[in-house]
């Protein structure tokens, strides 16, 4: 096992330099440099002027030079200086992460709390209203846009019937209560997709798991259904549900950008958008490789639990 | 789901009603044989006669809109604003008095255009990628694949969103935006196609035919591509479908963000995103392109869906 970790975690060097490679390749990527921009603020383009500073920020060195200066910034977590803020890229950041954490978090639970006893029902009477109803609910839910959903949501939840705010953010250790009023659109647009997907497989995982021979052993032993299904299937059915949700989870932090535009949730989705928006680009830098970095040691996470609770997949 | 490698699907032909083909027929008639035959299998399925259905329908309102289409999409008529459904303006007009009908074709159109291209596209370089990687094996495929995991380690939309930006600084405009946008959604898609297509080859390239092909004398590449490659073609074209749907969803969210199509270009996710404002008075104008999202991306997953039980025989007993 330890040597099956080690071999894990060497395999995401490679990864996260494709990831380094494409994040500092984008700022790269774009027309003139910050040079440029400094150039443009003073109005005056006097060539030694631009020497002085092309040495001072390193633009006289060749590209993989300047990567593996900027790679060395990043590992100490320096990305620099905000554009528009001038604050430190890192405090940006971190000030978004807490929150994108918490509606990511619930946003999983909830879905997991619809998804799985649904999924359930639904496989074992299968082929009835129930699973008909099931199964279409949750086709629907992977085809509507989220951020459609959360429109209608705040149409009918705030607009309508005024029982909720539209948008905004209270951070649940400053007043738990008020945050709750905040977090239910928020996350239940981030629960409803993940739900349909989640109900998806863990239907299907019942139903591989309910064709096993096992389940006629338990059977014929004289189990009841209720024991064989809690006991038994269920339990084996969910090792693919929780490791999917896993990778969701991980992927969730980098995909609510839209959802937390629409609700004003100050997470770190919504700061690289703005910061897009604001052509802050040290931030976008710096947010998405922070996102990346945070999936890479996620699924990690989750394919070494995997390995843990189901021993008989090889470790390669 | 997504992320789940698809087992190894095999088609499953020879069942039920499928015609036996002669010794000897040209290629049409072989190819009518083929169609008669998928045209059989998908009846069986609800999901996916249903889903092809709403993909005709979708085809066609797409190819017709020329003829279809009542109104200029982009002709501004300030005394006509936000006006409900009318004999004149089927599904209304919107804040600039535009018809809702004609720019939700045009959308249409311009949306499913894109989406074929850049799936197409995905397709084009994911699959000889992830077949000659698993074909060759070794230190190849090891570089290849972590290449493909790097590339997948984006979450969310964040990867389409930095081409995007860079497609903005760049100030492209008109088709070169949208050839851009082509290909972060294509890119996007290639590891998922390269993953699936190479663990297919993986489990292919152990059987026996193609054993009997090196035996015969030929080369690597050959078997690869003209062996292995049709026997592989079954999940790629569900995951494609299903892809189809997603790819939509991103554009429409890439849009909805402000960052896909500029203006006046009709286009689904802008619309509804510029209709936001209006929601408490003209709740339809929301409304429509939501629905004609839905309803695309809905089309494909059925389709998919049916497809895969059709494809995957293990499934069919369900």
């Amino acid at each position: 096992m330890l040597a099956y970790i080690i071999r894990r975690i060497a395999q995401l060097v490679p990864v996260l330099l494709v990831l380094t490679i494409v994040v500092f390749g984008f700022v790269e990527l774009l027309p003139g440099n910050i040079i440029d921009t400094l150039i443009g603020t003073e109005g005056i383009d006097d060539p030694e002027v631009r020497k002085i500073l092309e040495k001072e920020y390193g633009f006289d060195q060749p590209i993989y030079v300047r990567y593996v200066k900027w790679l060395y910034r990043a590992v100490q977590g320096e990305f620099g200086i905000s554009l528009v803020t001038r604050r430190p890229v890192s405090l940006e950041l971190l000030t978004g992460i807490p929150a994108t954490v918490y509606l990511a978090l619930v946003g999983i639970t909830l879905s997991m709390l619809i998804a799985v006893p649904l999924g359930t029902i639904a496989a074992v009477r299968r082929n009835t209203a129930v699973d008909y109803t099931a199964q279409v609910t949750s086709l629907a839910g992977i085809s509507i846009p989220e951020f459609w959903f959360a429109i209608l949501c705040v149409l009918l939840f705030s607009l309508y019937l005024g029982w909720l705010p539209s948008s905004g953010y209270i951070s649940p250790f400053d007043d738990f209560w008020g945050s709750l009023k905040f977090l239910i659109l928020p996350a239940a647009a981030v629960g409803f997709r993940q739900a349909a997907f989640t109900t998806r497989l863990t239907r299907s995982s019942m139903l591989d798991e309910m064709s096993k021979e096992y389940v006629d052993t338990a059977r014929s032993l004289g189990l009841s259904e209720r024991k064989v299904i809690f006991k038994y299937t269920l339990r084996n059915a969910m090792i693919p549900t929780i490791t999917i949700s896993g990778l969701q989870l991980a992927n969730l932090l980098g995909g609510t950008v839209v959802l937390e535009s629409i609700f004003a949730w100050p997470g770190i989705g919504r700061a690289i958008f703005e910061a897009i928006l604001q052509r802050d680009y040290p931030l976008v830098q710096a947010g998405v490789l922070v996102l990346g970095v945070i999936v890479v040691v996620m699924n990690l996470l989750v394919d070494l639990t995997y390995s843990y609770l189901n021993p008989r997949v090889k470790l390669r | 789901m997504s992320e789940l490698e698809a087992p190894n699907l095999v088609v499953a032909g020879g069942s039920g009603g499928s015609r036996v083909l002669p010794a000897s027929v040209g290629p049409m008639a072989r190819l009518a044989t083929a169609l008669s035959n998928a045209w059989y299998e998908l009846r069986k399925s609800r999901t996916a006669s249903i889903g092809l259905v709403m993909l005709v329908l979708l085809f066609s309102a797409c190819a017709a809109t020329p003829w279809i289409a009542t109104q200029n999409p982009i002709k501004q008529n300030y005394r006509e604003r936000l006006q409900p459904p009318s004999e004149q303006h089927l599904l209304g007009t919107d804040r600039l008095g535009r018809d809702i009908y004609s720019r939700l074709l045009w959308g249409g159109r311009r949306l499913v255009t894109i989406a074929l291209v850049a799936v197409a596209f995905g397709l084009a370089i994911g699959v000889p990628y992830g077949v000659l990687s698993g074909y060759y094996g070794g230190r190849v495929d090891t570089v290849a694949m972590r290449f493909v995991d790097g590339l997948l380690a984006f979450p969310g939309l964040l990867l389409y969103l930095l081409i995007v930006t860079l497609a903005r600084e760049w100030k492209a405009e008109g088709v070169f935006n949208d050839l851009i946008l082509i290909f972060a959604l294509g890119f996007a898609f290639m590891p998922e196609v390269a993953r699936l297509s190479r663990g297919s080859v993986l489990a292919e390239k152990q059987k026996e035919y193609v054993e009997a092909s090196r035996a015969i004398g030929d080369g690597s590449l050959s078997i690869a591509l003209r062996q292995i490659l049709p026997n592989i073609i079954s999940p790629l074209i569900v995951n494609a479908t299903v892809r189809l749907g997603y790819v939509i969803l991103i554009i429409a969210a890439l849009s909805f963000l402000g960052l896909g199509t500029p203006p006046p270009t009709p286009d689904w996710g802008s619309d509804l995103s510029s209709a936001r404002d209006y929601m408490e008075t003209a709740p339809l104008i929301a409304a429509f392109p939501g629905l004609a999202i839905c309803y695309t991306v809905l089309a494909f997953n059925l389709f998919g869906d049916g497809l895969r039980d059709i494809l995957d025989p293990r499934l069919v007993e369900r």
